[in-house]
C-alpha cells in the first residue's frame, strides 16, 4: 500500500542547482557533495545484514574516518530570513534547523525518511530534512513551520488544524502542515482523495488521519493560500 | 463523521460543545516544547550500546578507546553502573510500588549481563554532541558468549528449550510462584456436558510495537541533590516516585517535567530505562544530559504489545446459548516482566461456565508491554472470531448470538448502568447489517469477495484517586493546576472544560498549568482511561471547594487569592461501571492478491457524557485505525535462526498511511450513570479493542475462510483460498 514515488518527495528537475543538489535521485555529483549511498551509510541508515554491532545503526569506526567534523560554509534562506552558517558536513538539515537555529518546530521521528515529521519546504518542495545534508542545501530556500503564519495570523491550514482538532499529540503536525502548505499552493481546492495522496508520506501513529485530511480540504475551501 | 444521541441530559454551557484545544496554536506553530527541543547550557548527548545477540553472557568490556574519544566525558556500563530499573520487570506485571519491588525475582537493570534480546543495553556514553557520542558507542568493545535462545512462547515452556532465567521460562506471579494466571467460573465440565456441541480452535497474534511518533528521550539535570527530569511521560507522579525509589531519592528530589510529549499509547507509562541512564550519565558527567534513544532503539528497545497464542473450547446448545468457555493462552513477554501479559474478551460473555489460563512466558524477543487496551484487542481477535465461528457454523447471524450471551448485570453484579442492546441495535441500523453480512460467508461469485463483520465490548471504567487546585484572584481569573501531560487526546483542554463548566466561567477565564511535578498535584497519569474520570472528577471537587469559599469570604481583592483543592476518594456503590461499544465493517478482499480493503466503518460507543464531542470524537476514530493496522498489516517478525527482529520501524511494520484510511462513522450514545463527573465515563483505549475482531469477522464473512492468525497479511489470505 505503500506509494515508493511519493516517499523520496522527488523534487524539480529545473536548472536551480540548489534543487539539483537535493535530488537523492540526482547522479550528477560534485566534489562537495557526497552520494546518497555515502550518506546514508555515515548517519547509520544502512542496514546492516545479520549480527553485529551495526545492527544497531551506529556507524562503524571506518565510515566515520578522519574527517567527519569538517566543516563548510553554507547560505540558506529560512522563512525568509538568510543565514550564512558554518556546517559539519555530517549534519543534516534538519540538524542544522534544531540546533544551530532553535528552529524546534521541525520534528525527528525516524532520521530516515519513513515517517516525514521533519518535512520542510526545500524551494517550496516538500522534503525530508532528516535525509537532507545541510550542504546539499547550500543556496536552497527553507521554509518550517515557524515560518507559516505572517505577523501574527495563522495561515489557513493552520487555522483549520485548530478548527478540526489536526493535531492529537502534534508530533508529525508540523510535517503534515508543510505537505500540505504545498499542496495547497499548487492546488487551491484539492479534494479529500487529492489530500491523502499528497499526504502519504506523513505518518500518524495517532491515526488521525480523517481529521487531517478533513482539515486540508477544510483549508481549501477557504481559497487556499493566496 | 460523528453525531451523538443524549438520553435525558440537560446540555451544559462548556461541556458537550465541540471545542478547539487549549494549546492547539502552540501545536500549529512548532512552539509546542517537547523533550527533545529543551536545551540547557553545557548540555551532552548520550548515547547507548545494544546487544546485537538474542541472548548472551558478556564476557569482558573495553572502554578505553571510547573514553579517549575527544568530546566524551561520562562512559557508563554493566559494570560500573548497576541501577535496578524496577519498572522494566516486576512480578506478575503490576504496576510498580514498594510490595512489587520486594517481591520481584527477576529484577532489570539499567545495563543487564547476560543480555536477553537483541537490544538489551550493556552501556552508554555522553559526549559533546550526538554525533560523538554515537562514534564513542561504536569504540567500545565488548566480548560475548552467545547462549541459545527461544522465541515462541509455547516452545519456550518446553523442558528442552533454551532459559531465559535459571528458574525456567514461566513468568512469576506477584506471590513469586512459577503457575499460569488461571480464572475460573462456574463449571466448565458441567458446561461442555451441557453442550449440544463443542467447538475447538487455536488463535495467534502478533507483536504491535506502540510506535510513537516521538521516539524515547530524556533530558536529565542534576541541581545538587535534586534531579531535574524532561521526559515525555504518560504519568509524571509515578515517573517521579519510580525515579526516586530507583535512584534511592525521596520523591522531592525529582522533578518531572512533561509539556509536550509526541504519544504513548502505554509505553511512556511510569519512569523508563531512559530517564536512569540519563540521571546516571549525568551525575557522572557533572552537566546535564539529553539521551536520545533512536527510531530502531525505540522499536526494539522500549516494548509493545504482547505477541499471543490462544486455544478455545466452546460448548453450545442448539439454540445459540453458549454453556462453556475455555482458554488456554500463552503471551510473550519478552525476556522481562514490564506488565500483565493478560487476554481479554472472555468476560464479555454471561456463560456462567468459564475457565482461562493463561501463561506469560519469557522469550528472548524484545520486551512486551502495555498498549492502549492492554490485553483487549487480541483477546477479543481470539474471542470474537471464535465466537462468530461458532455462531455461523450453528446457522445463527453473530449479532443475534451476541444478544442471547453476552454478559448481562445480574443482581450480585450491578453495573452503574448497561446500554449494549442500544449499542448494538444503533449500530445494526446505521451500518445495514442484515443488507452487508453475507448469510453464507464467501458467497460473492468472482475473485473480489465483499463481507461483514461486527464485535461488540464492554471496557472498566474504574475508580481511583487524583488531586487537582483551583485558584481565583481578585480580577476573577482561575488557574487549574492538574498533574496531567496530555499524550494526545486532549486532557488539558478536557480539564480546562470541567474546570470551567463546575466554576461557571468560560473557558478562556480558566489557565491550565500542567506537565510538572513541582508546580502540580498528583493524577494517577493517562494510562489505563483514568484522566476524565479521575483527575476529571477531582476537577469538579476541588470547583466545588473553591466555590464554597467564595461563597464563605466573597470574592478576593487586591493581591489576595483563594485556592480550592481536593483529592476525592470516588466509589461506584460496589456497582461495576464499564464503557459499551459496538464496531461493523464491511471489507473488500482481492483473492487474487489477498488484500483486505475497508468500505465501511460504523463504531457506536457509549463512554458516558462526553466532555469534548471533537476529541472524544478523533479517540475513536484514531484508536480505530490503529485497530485496523493491528488487524491487517503490522506484526515485528523474527529470523527463527539469527534470533534478529526483521520488520522494526514504520516501513517494515506496514503502518497504515494517509491512503489506507477509510472513513470511520462514530456515533456516541450518552447517557450520565451519575458517578463521573458530568456523568462522563471512558473513552481513550476503548475504541481500539473492536477493530481486530470485527475486521477478522468481515474478513471471514467475505472469503469463507477463517483467519486464525493476526495480522491477516496477503500472504495469509492467499495461503488460506489456495
Amino acid at each position: 500500500m505503500r506509494d515508493k514515488k511519493k516517499r523520496g518527495h522527488s523534487l524539480n528537475k529545473g536548472n536551480d542547482p540548489a534543487v539539483k543538489y537535493a535530488d537523492p535521485n540526482n547522479q550528477v555529483l560534485n566534489d562537495k557533495q557526497q552520494s546518497r549511498r555515502d550518506f546514508l551509510e555515515g548517519s547509520g541508515a544502512a542496514v546492516a545484514a545479520g549480527a553485529g554491532i551495526s545492527a544497531f545503526g551506529i556507524p562503524s569506526a571506518k565510515a566515520q574516518s578522519g574527517n567527519s567534523s569538517a566543516t563548510t560554509a553554507i547560505n540558506l534562506t529560512v522563512n525568509g530570513t538568510q543565514q550564512m552558517l558554518d556546517v559539519q558536513d555530517r549534519w543534516t538539515l534538519a540538524e542544522v534547523l534544531r540546533d544551530q537555529l532553535d528552529l524546534t518546530g521541525t520534528k525527528i521521528g525516524c532520521n530516515r525518511s519513513e515517517c516525514g515529521a521533519c518535512t520542510v519546504l526545500m524551494n517550496g518542495q516538500p522534503v525530508y530534512a532528516c535525509s537532507q545534508l545541510a550542504v546539499w542545501a547550500d543556496g536552497a530556500d527553507i521554509r518550517t513551520v515557524e515560518g507559516l503564519a505572517t505577523n501574527g495570523e495563522l495561515s489557513p491550514v493552520q487555522r483549520a488544524f485548530v478548527a478540526n482538532n489536526g493535531p492529537q499529540c502534534g508530533f508529525c503536525t508540523p510535517g503534515q502542515l508543510m505537505t500540505a502548505t504545498a499542496l495547497l499552493e499548487t492546488n487551491p481546492s484539492p479534494s479529500s482523495e487529492e489530500v491523502k495522496e499528497a499526504l502519504v508520506g506523513n505518518l500518524c501513529r495517532c491515526s488521525n488521519y480523517n481529521a487531517i485530511v478533513e482539515a486540508v480540504v477544510m483549508a481549501g475551501e477557504e481559497g487556499g493560500l493566496a | 463523521m460523528s453525531d451523538f444521541t443524549r438520553q435525558g441530559l440537560e446540555p451544559l454551557r462548556t461541556i458537550g460543545n465541540d471545542t478547539p484545544r487549549i494549546d492547539a496554536i502552540e501545536r500549529v506553530t512548532g512552539q509546542a516544547k517537547y523533550t527533545r527541543d529543551w536545551k540547557l547550557p553545557g548540555m551532552l548527548y548520550g548515547k547507548v550500546l545494544r546487544s546485537p545477540h538474542p541472548h548472551a553472557r558478556l564476557v569482558s568490556i573495553d572502554t578505553s578507546e571510547a573514553e579517549a574519544l575527544p568530546g566524551v566525558q561520562a562512559v557508563i556500563t554493566y559494570e560500573n553502573a548497576q541501577v535496578v530499573w524496577g519498572a522494566g520487570s516486576v512480578n506478575g506485571g503490576r504496576q510498580y510500588n514498594d510490595p512489587t519491588k520486594a517481591a520481584t525475582v527477576h529484577r532489570r537493570y539499567i545495563f543487564n549481563n547476560p543480555v536477553r534480546f537483541v537490544g538489551d543495553s550493556i552501556a552508554a556514553v555522553a559526549a559533546t554532541d550526538r554525533h560523538i557520542a554515537e562514534e564513542a558507542v561504536s569504540l567500545i568493545k565488548v566480548q560475548y558468549e552467545e547462549l541459545p535462545f527461544v522465541l515462541e512462547p509455547e516452545e519456550a515452556l518446553q523442558a528442552d528449550a533454551p532459559k531465559v532465567y535459571p528458574e525456567g521460562n514461566l513468568c512469576p506471579d506477584f506471590q513469586g510462584e512459577f503457575k499460569p494466571m488461571v480464572s475460573d467460573v462456574g463449571d466448565v465440565e458441567v458446561g461442555f456436558a451441557d453442550a449440544d456441541q463443542i467447538f475447538e480452535e487455536s488463535y495467534d497474534t502478533g507483536f504491535i510495537h506502540n510506535a510513537q511518533m516521538e521516539p524515547r528521550c530524556s533530558l536529565a539535570h542534576w541541581q545538587g541533590d535534586k534531579l531535574v527530569l524532561y521526559t515525555p511521560s504518560q504519568g509524571i507522579s509515578n515517573c517521579r516516585h519510580d525515579t526516586a525509589r530507583d535512584l534511592g531519592l525521596e520523591d522531592h528530589q525529582v522533578q518531572v517535567i512533561a509539556q509536550y510529549m509526541g504519544g504513548g499509547f502505554g509505553n511512556k507509562n511510569q519512569n523508563q530505562d531512559a530517564d536512569l541512564v540519563a540521571a546516571t550519565l549525568s551525575r557522572r558527567a557533572g552537566v546535564p544530559v539529553m539521551l536520545e534513544y533512536s527510531r530502531r532503539e525505540d522499536w526494539l528497545g522500549v516494548h509493545g504489545r504482547w505477541p499471543t497464542v490462544q486455544h478455545y473450547k466452546i460448548g453450545v446448545k442448539d439454540d445459540g446459548e453458549v454453556t462453556a468457555m475455555q482458554m488456554r493462552g500463552y503471551s510473550g513477554m519478552g525476556p522481562y516482566r514490564k506488565n500483565s501479559g493478560g487476554i481479554g474478551g472472555m468476560d464479555a460473555y454471561g456463560c456462567p461456565n468459564r475457565y482461562r489460563e493463561i501463561s506469560p512466558v519469557y522469550t528472548n524477543r524484545t520486551t512486551s508491554g502495555n498498549f492502549r487496551a492492554p490485553s483487549e484487542p487480541h483477546g477479543f481477535f481470539g474471542i470474537e472470531n471464535m465466537m462468530d465461528d461458532v455462531a455461523y457454523k450453528i446457522g445463527m447471524d453473530p449479532v443475534e448470538f451476541t444478544l442471547k450471551n453476552m454478559r448481562r448485570p445480574t443482581e450480585e453484579r450491578p453495573f452503574t448502568n448497561y446500554s449494549l442492546d442500544e449499542v448494538i441495535s444503533d449500530g445494526v441500523e446505521r451500518f445495514n447489517w442484515q443488507a452487508r453480512r453475507k448469510v453464507v460467508p464467501g458467497s460473492d461469485d468472482g475473485p473480489i469477495k465483499r463481507g461483514a463483520g461486527f464485535s461488540f465490548m464492554m471496557f472498566r471504567a474504574g475508580v481511583g484517586t487524583s488531586s487537582a487546585i483551583v485558584r481565583v484572584n481578585s480580577n476573577q481569573e482561575y488557574t487549574l493546576y492538574v498533574g496531567v501531560t496530555d499524550i494526545g487526546p486532549g486532557a488539558k483542554t478536557t480539564m480546562g472544560m470541567i474546570a470551567a463548566e463546575a466554576l461557571g466561567t468560560p473557558l478562556s477565564n480558566v489557565e491550565v498549568v500542567w506537565g510538572d511535578t513541582d508546580r502540580c498535584p498528583y493524577s494517577v497519569g493517562e494510562s489505563g482511561s483514568r484522566t476524565t474520570i479521575m483527575t476529571g472528577l477531582a476537577v469538579v471537587e476541588a470547583a466545588e471547594e473553591l466555590k464554597r469559599q467564595i461563597a464563605d469570604k466573597g470574592m478576593p481583592s487586591g493581591s489576595e487569592v483563594l485556592i480550592g483543592s481536593a483529592t476525592p476518594i470516588p466509589t461506584t456503590d460496589g456497582k461495576t461501571r464499564q464503557c459499551f461499544g459496538a464496531h461493523f465493517v464491511e471489507v473488500e478482499v482481492d483473492t487474487r492478491v489477498g488484500s483486505t480493503k475497508i468500505l465501511k466503518y460504523t463504531a457506536v460507543h457509549e463512554s458516558g457524557r462526553i466532555i469534548n464531542p471533537t476529541t472524544a470524537r478523533d479517540q475513536i476514530r484514531g484508536a480505530t485505525i490503529q485497530g485496523i493496522g493491528q488487524a491487517i498489516h503490522e506484526d515485528l517478525l523474527y529470523d527463527p535462526r539469527s534470533g534478529q527482529p526483521l520488520t522494526p520501524g514504520y516501513y517494515r511494520a506496514r503502518h497504515l498511511t494517509h491512503k489506507d484510511i477509510p472513513d470511520i462513522d462514530v456515533h456516541f450514545i450518552e447517557v450520565d450513570d451519575g458517578y463521573g463527573p458530568f456523568g462522563a465515563k471512558t473513552a481513550g483505549e476503548s475504541g481500539i479493542i473492536l477493530a481486530p475482531a470485527a475486521v477478522g469477522n468481515a474478513v471471514a464473512n467475505a472469503i469463507g475462510h477463517r483467519m486464525k492468525s493476526m495480522p491477516i497479511t496477503r500472504d495469509k489470505i492467499l495461503g488460506a483460498m489456495a
